[in-house]
């Protein structure tokens, strides 16, 4: 496939560049008994921030599957609650007053 | 007034007029009304239920159900429009109070599912005044706003409740119910 050569080039690109990542900040909207966006894709060092919008309280807490656990306790309408990505993996979470509610952190 | 025409057919009859649009101090009082069923059940189960999920269930009902009044009300103090009461929102408040009356009758795994079934039906039953009454007669933009933004609130309560439901109807206490 033509792409291949390109692909193999970008591959060694994180070798040879040697540029810092720096850190960035995410913002994760909680409002209409959603988590918006409901997947997100950041990298370690990053910081998430979600923000209630909603009326009521919500949480955000890592589900069994996630490889790291968090638990933000009630976030009150209004409120924030940021959490840094520290380890590489899938964290799903929930709020757990609404289980309807699920959200995806992937950390690169 | 007798009109005369030859050959005029009797007037139909005028058509069933449609329930008058609701003003928006009737839409604030109605759901007013409806948030302290809610309240007022979620705080009769917390009182009599000893299943833990359905005890969860009604604790989010209390919480959620007062930020959603303090919400509406907040906004209509904000608009100055203040809630008047309809044969609706009595009618709602007067059918809680009758539920509530039978609920508290009732005891262990038949008070649980006889409150799980009436949250189901209770918040079908406000889901559809929204939709159908409340959002297509709220003339204030902010108020039809607030009350798009709390559907999905009601919807994520209906949706849990069903889930407690099938649980409870599953005989177990199932903690992991399916959730979509």
């Amino acid at each position: 496939m033509r792409s291949l050569p390109l692909l193999f080039a970008l591959a060694l690109v994180p070798l040879g560049c040697g540029a810092k990542h720096e850190p960035q900040t995410h913002q994760v909207e909680i409002r209409g008994m959603q988590f918006v966006p409901a997947e997100l894709t950041v990298s370690k060092g990053d910081t998430v921030v979600w923000t209630n919008k909603d009326v009521m309280p919500h949480t955000v807490t890592s589900e069994a599957t996630s490889s790291v656990k968090f638990d933000s306790k009630s976030i009150d309408a209004k409120q924030q609650w940021s959490y840094t990505a520290t380890t590489a993996g899938e964290l799903a979470y929930v709020c757990t007053f609404h289980p309807t509610m699920h959200g995806k952190l992937v950390v690169r | 007034m007798t009109e005369s025409g030859a050959g005029s057919a009797a007037p139909a009859p005028e058509p069933e007029p449609a329930a008058a649009a609701l003003n928006d101090a009737q839409i604030a009082a109605i759901v007013v009304a409806a948030n302290q069923v809610d309240i007022d059940n979620g705080k009769l189960a917390l009182e009599k239920s000893k299943n833990p999920e359905v005890k969860k269930f009604a604790e989010r009902m209390v919480t959620d159900h007062t930020a959603v009044n303090k919400s509406a009300v907040d906004l209509v103090t904000k608009l100055k429009v203040t809630p008047e009461e309809t044969d609706a929102s009595k009618s709602l408040t007067s059918g809680g109070a009758d539920k509530r009356a039978e609920l508290e009758k009732l005891d262990g795994d038949a008070f649980d599912r006889a409150y799980v079934d009436n949250e189901v039906a209770y918040h079908e039953a406000v889901i559809g005044v929204l939709k159908t009454q409340l959002i297509p007669s709220a003339s204030n933009q902010e108020l039809k706003d607030a009350l798009v933004g709390v559907q999905p609130a009601f919807d994520a309560h209906l949706q849990h409740a069903k889930a407690i439901q099938a649980s409870l109807a599953g005989g177990g206490s199932d903690a992991h119910a399916q959730h979509k």
